[in-house]
């Protein structure tokens, strides 16, 4: 069992140093980019406050399309706040955020729809209901490498109930700092606030944009209430490349960029010095089949990991992503691409890193089984960061899929071996050259994308020639069979001793 | 054949709409693509119904084909369905008196409080593609502005989109509706997007679930 705290620290986490992917002169050409993107292309804003604070500044509105010139946006990361404590009920669960340093914490993540019961040694799936919010809060008070819960799924009460019933579970169930994700209904904040009694205990994940450059307005208002109340939002945009951003690394990187700057912008305008969490999740299409999300593949993995450099550039906190599986159940796949994305977004730096346990199909399931599964390896990947300050990633890369693997009865064959190479491989590889030139390609997609009116079929299209230059990458699984027993028992254990 | 309708046919495959499109294997842009093209040949007096019969409908066969060989992927797929569609929308004045045989009228609508349109956008591409009428009433619709469009243009098919858990029930909302006016069964309804289910569907009283676009389009096909 580690140690909760880094050594000379009040606060929880892992203390590492950190690996760049971007250069300082490449994360200037992604900002840049971006600048050029909401001076030129500008943000879809409806919201009739966000309107207001936006032209009251000098932003000016044409089509729907709020233009927002670079000075508001580069003083608005400036005025950010850099450093965050997320308060726990516990004080020795606080978290220390700073958005300069690289002491990375692991979380849950979630709103998924569906839960795997493990019954006679096969998964069954079923509806999320409100005794798994209790029973995963619970498990994840119990493991050791979850440092903070975000609400994994809603209870199954009515809409007027939600907000309250799932705060409640939270403070009879964690000692950990409780992030509460979305609120369905924003009127009930201020009982929330009254339930917790401090607000400094809780914090929150706005969805604001919706991509290509766009806000959405009921988030938008919801986010404007949590920044007048001071409390800590992640600002989260999901593009998905290929579909609702340009296939390009580039292109997607300074998208997503300009979409949370916008939503950054916005929130210091509400209240300078505003408590934001980055969350950009650049991830990628499923272009070979139904376009479906890739959390969890190479291509995601990276593009995800570069978000830190971005964040590390501005100096504001990161709340990373990592071990969303597009696995449907725990298995060998699952375990290994979560294996990967968890070494790559930990050497990143990500110093609040969602969703990186339980999930599995992109984000429409949990199991807690696998909560119990990502929180021992999670463990054992902390150990391999720890063993050499000065690691080498590749060797961490390779050994940490081997023995989480391992940890669960399934060995490496050579091909097994090879597989995790190549993925190591196409993490390192960039596969774009970041130039000016390149950007400004983008920048006429992006624009263009938007002008059509139909962006998804534009960036379609243009996924083409990326696609055939092996832009997605495109692999073989990982095939075995996981011994889950024990798991099931260590589950069943924590949960009885709860007394229900 | 003439030179013109083969270079149409090509650019169809290569799914270049129109000059500005690049191709995939090579840099095309600034070449004309399939609207200029199509242009071109009606200037030319080339009838319209030798550019759908001799270019159109071969050039999307062979599409179709190298997609289930897994060849071309769904974004090639994509390209040339809207090829196909623009090239359609032009030639239709001078298509008056011939016959094309229409696979019947298709309204798809991204439900309310959905801003999301990639689903809904690839099936109504890949619909009109291979022969329905489309009309898209757009993302977040309310189920009252649905069954309007419904009563006003009397399709065959409805088809309803959703991404997120939250808006997805807006779906059993337009079908209820329909239902209380009457409508339901002079139609065949169709939902998809990443929440729900053939199952959800079942609960719901939809006809059809479609996993992607293509799942789709090949159930859809086998009602038209």
């Amino acid at each position: 069992m580690q140690n909760r705290k880094p050594k000379n620290s009040p606060f929880r986490g892992l203390d590492i140093q950190r690996h760049s992917f971007l250069s300082d002169k490449d994360c200037r050409l992604i900002h840049e980019g971006s600048c050029q993107l909401l001076e030129e292309v500008g943000i879809g804003v409806t919201h009739a406050g966000a309107v207001k604070l936006f032209e009251k500044e000098g932003a000016t509105k044409q089509n729907g399309r709020m233009f927002i010139p670079r000075m508001i946006v580069e003083r608005s990361i400036q005025q950010t706040e850099k450093n965050i404590v997320l308060k726990a009920l516990d004080s020795t669960n606080n978290l220390g955020i700073e958005g300069k340093n690289s002491r990375v914490h692991y979380g849950t993540g979630g709103q998924a729809l569906y839960v795997l019961d493990y019954k006679d040694g096969a998964f069954e799936k079923k509806a999320a209901v409100t005794q798994d919010l209790i029973d995963i809060v619970r498990i994840c008070e119990n493991l050791e490498n979850v440092d903070f819960i975000t609400r994994p799924v809603e209870p199954n009460v009515q809409d007027e109930d939600m907000d309250l019933t799932k705060t409640r579970i939270f403070l009879e169930n964690t000692s950990k700092h409780i992030n509460l994700a979305n609120l369905i209904q924003i009127e009930k904040l201020p009982e929330i606030i009254s339930m917790v009694q401090n607000k400094e205990l809780i914090s929150f994940i706005a969805c604001v944009l919706v991509s290509p450059l766009s806000m959405a307005e009921s988030t938008t208002e919801k986010f404007i209430r949590f920044i007048q109340e001071d409390i800590p939002v992640a600002i989260s945009s999901c593009p998905q490349a290929g579909t609702t951003a340009p296939l390009s690394e580039v292109g997607e990187l300074m998208q997503v960029n300009a979409e949370v700057l916008s939503a950054l912008t916005l929130a210091n305008l509400v209240r300078p010095g505003a408590k934001i969490l980055y969350r950009g999740i650049p991830i990628t299409s499923n272009l070979h089949t139904n376009v479906s999300p890739r959390w969890c593949q190479p291509d995601s993995i990276r593009r995800i990991a570069i978000i830190s450099d971005m964040t590390h550039f501005y100096g504001i906190p990161c709340c990373g992503t990592a071990g969303v599986s597009d696995e449907k159940e725990p298995n060998p796949q699952a375990i290994a691409e979560k294996t990967l994305s968890w070494i790559f977004e930990t050497a990143s730096g990500a110093q609040f890193i969602n969703s990186a346990l339980g999930m599995l199909e992109q984000v429409l399931t949990v199991c807690p089984e696998q909560y119990i599964i990502d929180d021992m390896v999670i463990g054992r990947i902390k150990q391999l960061f720890l063993k050499s300050p000065d690691y080498n990633l590749r060797d961490i890369a390779r050994t940490g899929v081997e023995e989480a693997l391992s940890m669960f009865g399934v060995q490496m064959d050579s091909a097994m071996k090879e597989e995790v190479s190549s993925r190591i491989n196409f993490i390192f590889s960039g596969q774009e050259e970041y130039s000016a030139d390149h950007v400004q390609a983008q920048a006429d997609l992006i624009k263009k994308a938007i002008i059509s009116g139909k962006s998804s079929n534009v960036f379609l299209k243009t996924s083409r020639s990326g696609l055939r230059r092996g832009w997605l990458y495109s692999g073989k699984r990982f095939e075995g069979r996981l011994e889950l027993e024990d798991l099931h028992l260590l589950k069943t254990e924590i949960l009885d001793s709860y007394g229900n | 054949m003439s030179d013109l309708i083969e270079e149409i046919k090509k650019n169809l495959i290569a799914g270049r709409v129109d000059s500005e499109d690049e191709g995939f294997d090579e840099d095309m842009t600034g070449q004309p693509g399939v609207t200029e093209l199509v242009k071109q040949a009606l200037e030319e007096k080339i009838p319209a119904s030798d550019i759908l019969a001799q270019a159109l409908t071969p050039g999307m066969e062979k599409v179709g084909r190298l997609f289930e060989d897994g060849e071309y992927l769904l974004p090639d797929m994509l390209a040339s369905a809207e090829c196909v569609a623009e090239a359609t929308e032009i030639m239709e004045p001078h298509l008056a008196g011939v016959d094309i045989q229409s696979r019947g009228k298709f309204i798809v609508a991204t439900v309310e409080g959905d801003l999301h349109d990639i689903g809904k956008n690839i099936v109504a591409t890949i619909l009109q593609g291979s022969g329905f009428e489309v009309q898209d009433i757009g993302t977040s619709v309310k189920a009252s502005q649905i069954v309007q469009a419904v009563k006003e243009s009397k399709p065959r098919f409805l088809g309803l989109s959703a991404l997120l858990t939250s808006t997805m029930t807006h779906m059993g909302e337009v079908i209820d509706l329909l239902k209380n006016e009457g409508i339901r069964d002079q139609i065949i309804i169709c939902i998809g997007g990443a929440p729900v289910s053939e199952e959800f569907a079942k609960k719901i009283g939809a006809d059809i679930y479609g996993e992607d676009a293509f799942d789709a389009m090949n159930k859809l096909e086998k009602l038209a």
